[in-house]
């Protein structure tokens, strides 16, 4: 995590992203419990099912926000990096993905491991683009 | 730069997921064995090249506003794109849509971005 600098824009990326992933974690139990027991159907199924990445969306603008409050022009170029490059790493695995499942019936790859194979290219990211500025 | 990604890379792209949509799910083509693999990569390739050249544009264009347009476009793109995919991904989990195709992150995303880029662009006129 030392590639995050310590001020008041970080601190609150990080109490946003811990209370949207306790959330995510939160919201996915009562989603998986609503539906098995309670048999959801119509438009509650539908606020049911998307509850848990409704704290992902709110992870995201805690992104955006990140990005507008923090005041080190060279820490939010570098931040901007980090997100390209995990952007990138994660098309070229969902599109190889993707190819492989149509033409070479690899396994199915659920769409909401999208998000998280977005973070881990996030997290490789942060070491190798420092090492560039060092 | 933005010539060459425009007038070869966005044809190339378009091409590569026409071809991918015609020959999915085994309605036209039938691979086998390493036969299967191959397009798979090849056409894979193509995206993958895509992002390369994209980020080789990001790194080479002088113009800083061009730039920052881009940028300001793809961060939109990330988090749009992000948004749909899970919203859609946790229908799908409780079985109320139709599962979408893995392919078809890419192409979304591309649509995004060239959406934002456009409203950027208009903003800043």
């Amino acid at each position: 995590m030392d590639c995050l600098p310590q001020n008041q824009a970080v601190r609150r990326f990080r109490r946003r992203s811990y209370a949207s992933a306790a959330l995510v974690i939160l919201f996915a139990f009562i989603a998986a419990a609503s539906f098995r027991l309670l048999h959801l159907h119509g438009i509650l199924a539908w606020f049911v099912a998307v509850l848990p990445a409704l704290p992902i969306l709110w992870a995201l603008v805690a992104v955006g926000q990140y990005l507008a409050e923090e005041k080190d022009e060279f820490q939010r170029a570098l931040h901007v990096q980090y997100l390209l490059c995990g952007i990138g790493g994660t098309l070229a695995v969902t599109t190889m993905w993707g190819y492989l499942e149509d033409f070479a019936h690899a396994p199915r790859l659920d769409l909401i491991y999208v998000y998280p194979i977005f973070w881990l290219f996030v997290a490789i990211a942060m070491p190798v683009v420092k090492r560039r500025y060092r | 730069m933005e010539d060459r990604l425009l007038f070869i890379g966005m044809p190339l792209l378009v091409a590569n997921i026409a071809l991918a949509i015609w020959g999915s799910g085994d309605r036209h083509l039938h691979p086998a064995g390493v036969m299967a693999y191959l397009p798979a990569i090849l056409l894979a390739f193509l995206g993958v090249a895509f992002i390369l050249i994209f980020g080789f544009y990001l790194s080479e264009e002088q113009d800083e506003f061009q730039r920052a347009i881009w940028v300001q476009a793809l961060l939109w793109g990330i988090g749009a794109t992000l948004t749909v995919i899970t919203f859609w991904g946790s229908l799908v989990e409780f079985e109320l849509v139709k599962d979408l195709k893995l392919m078809f992150v890419f192409p979304l995303f591309m649509l995004i971005t060239c959406i934002a880029r456009l409203v950027l662009r208009l903003r800043y006129r």
